[in-house]
């Protein structure tokens, strides 16, 4: 019986997880949302993550669809639902919650080894945090955002990042994800997988630690988190590129004024048409 | 004092989850018949693409504040809930109202107000555009018009789900916390250190809350998914005829194309303005 396939769960027990996760993230991100932080200078104190749901489910589960549906849900609970999407700055945090979680999802073999949940969990939290990090600081080298920090002084850059980093590390990292998830997988390990009709993660059933497959796919999937959220600061820069046809004649602007209004007086008439074609078939 | 304490007491009042709840029930489905409602989902996406997009690149003031006050009139026909407005507010404070009063504060003058407020309009803008979109449509129409344009199917089922599922599992948290507070022996809070640990010990049971939301949402998200496996659901996602089915709904009227070349209007009455000024 060593046949076991490494493919341990099916497509619907995957789509379980993705909703199990996507439902209990996105919940908890609205809270996050709601709630308030607290900022000491540039030290921000926020009990922004509830990230030790994803990473605890991504322990017992399938990592792939649990990362997938903790992005998913940060993105429509938290930012659709209250009408605060960014546009393309969204994807960067969808991409790094999503390696976070797959990686540390991965590197747990057997839940029941508290050593290795314990690891993996912060882990997960620290590859999150140094990504979100790495991108903030590539923004100020790039001078994308101008009004941030001081200029000419990158170590200053280095020194309020690198702290804000070891700070959420440190504070909100043990707080709320490691601790959390060391009280919540040896808990429902054994518990929970029998309610979505799967056996518990094992030696066996295990996808197996990290190997350079998931080193090399984390690693474009950051690139292409970093280029959409320098792409999306970029805005202010693109500025002059743009500018000039504001001032580029009033011929053009009163061009666009009269098009539009006979647009608008076109469809108007259409409309009316219409409204009176519907009447005279009743 | 005893003003503040009521006042205090009155928002703690308000801001319950079952006063969230309802503004989030309020939100998604308590706007059907606004004129933004009977848009097309389609025709709202670009335009959104456009609010979203375009001011962002743009510095002229007049152009800014066209599409601000453009936004400003959509998110007042979507009649959208008091809570997303409120998070507005306070999200563009947060980004660039503090560094307003931070600049006042070291010696700024007029110059600094105005490049400030162009930040906060673009700011204002966008998030505006998007209250408008995601919040002034009903999610099922949402969907569907992002699922037309191509975004994944899941993405679009979770959307309509997490619209669903949301009172639910906020009303069935709160039971749970309820449940802890009656049979919990919550720490003496009167001196400091014992509201530290009375923070701590709320703190913790959130944590624990979680546990047995997690096995009641796990149960719920198995028979979501036998439900959805039953009616064929990942067969009919890459489906076509089903695809067509779904979108026979959408129909673009002369209402939607009215609504473009109105904002078309207004955006060139404003380029005009700027370019006489």
């Amino acid at each position: 019986m060593q046949l076991v396939k490494k493919q341990t769960a099916t497509q619907s027990q995957k789509l379980m997880v993705f909703v199990l996760t996507m439902a209990l993230y996105g919940l908890a991100t609205l809270f996050t949302e709601l709630l308030p932080k607290f900022q000491v200078g540039f030290v921000e104190f926020s009990v922004e993550f509830f990230l030790f749901i994803p990473l605890t489910l991504a322990i017992l589960f399938d990592p792939l669809s649990a990362a997938l549906g903790a992005a998913t849900g940060e993105l429509v609970f938290s930012e659709i639902m209250l009408g605060q999407f960014g546009g393309l700055g969204e994807l960067e945090k969808f991409l790094t919650v999503t390696i976070g979680v797959y990686i540390a999802g991965r590197m747990v073999r057997n839940p029941a080894n508290r050593k290795m949940v314990c690891l993996a969990s912060i882990t997960g939290t620290a590859v999150q945090l140094l990504m979100g990090t790495i991108v903030d600081i590539m923004k100020v080298q790039f001078a994308v955002e101008d009004f941030e920090a001081v200029a000419g002084l990158p170590e200053s850059v280095f020194a309020t990042e690198g702290f804000a980093f070891l700070n959420d590390l440190l504070f909100s990292g043990i707080l709320f994800c490691l601790l959390p998830t060391m009280f919540l997988v040896p808990r429902l390990y054994g518990k929970i997988e029998p309610l979505l009709g799967m056996r518990p993660r094992d030696e066996q059933t295990g996808l197996g630690g990290i190997n350079i497959k998931v080193v090399i796919g984390a690693v474009i999937a950051f690139a292409v988190a970093a280029g959409a959220e320098l792409l999306a600061s970029s805005g202010t820069a693109l500025i002059e590129w743009e500018a000039d046809w504001a001032e580029s004649g009033t011929a053009l602007a009163v061009g666009l004024v009269t098009a539009a209004v006979v647009a608008v007086i076109a469809l108007i008439a259409l409309k009316y048409k219409a409204g009176k074609g519907e009447a005279e078939q009743i | 004092m005893k003003m503040k304490k009521k006042l205090s007491e009155n928002i703690l009042d308000k801001f319950s989850i079952d006063f969230l709840r309802t503004q989030v029930l309020k939100n998604a489905y308590g706007n059907d018949d606004t004129v933004i409602a009977a848009l097309d989902p389609r025709i709202l996406i670009v335009w959104y693409l456009f609010m979203g997009l375009v001011p962002w690149f743009v510095n002229n003031l007049w152009f800014l504040m066209a599409c601000f006050i453009l936004v400003l009139v959509t998110t007042k026909l979507a009649r959208v809930a008091g809570l997303v407005l409120l998070l507005f507010v306070i999200g563009v404070f947060t980004q660039t109202g503090y560094l307003l009063v931070v600049s006042l504060f070291f010696g700024g003058n007029a110059s600094t107000v105005v490049s400030l407020l162009i930040l906060t309009l673009k700011v204002a803008t966008c998030s505006l555009a998007s209250i408008t979109v995601f919040s002034g449509l009903d999610p099922d129409r949402l969907s569907n018009g992002l699922m037309w344009y191509g975004c994944p199917e899941r993405l679009s089922f979770s959307i309509s789900y997490a619209y669903r599922v949301l009172p639910m599992l906020m009303g069935e948290f709160q039971n749970i916390l309820l449940s802890f507070r009656m049979r919990g022996n919550p720490p003496e809070h009167e001196t400091f250190a014992g509201k530290v640990k009375y923070l701590f010990y709320q703190v913790k049971v959130i944590m624990h809350a979680f546990y047995p939301l997690m096995l009641n949402t796990a149960k719920r998200s198995r028979t979501t998914v036998e439900a959805l496996e039953i009616k064929g659901y990942r067969y009919a996602a890459v489906n076509k005829a089903v695809k067509k089915m779904k979108f026979s709904t959408l129909k673009v009227t002369y209402n939607d194309l009215l609504f473009l070349a109105v904002s078309f209007l207004w955006i060139s009455l404003s380029v005009l303005a700027s370019t006489l000024a």
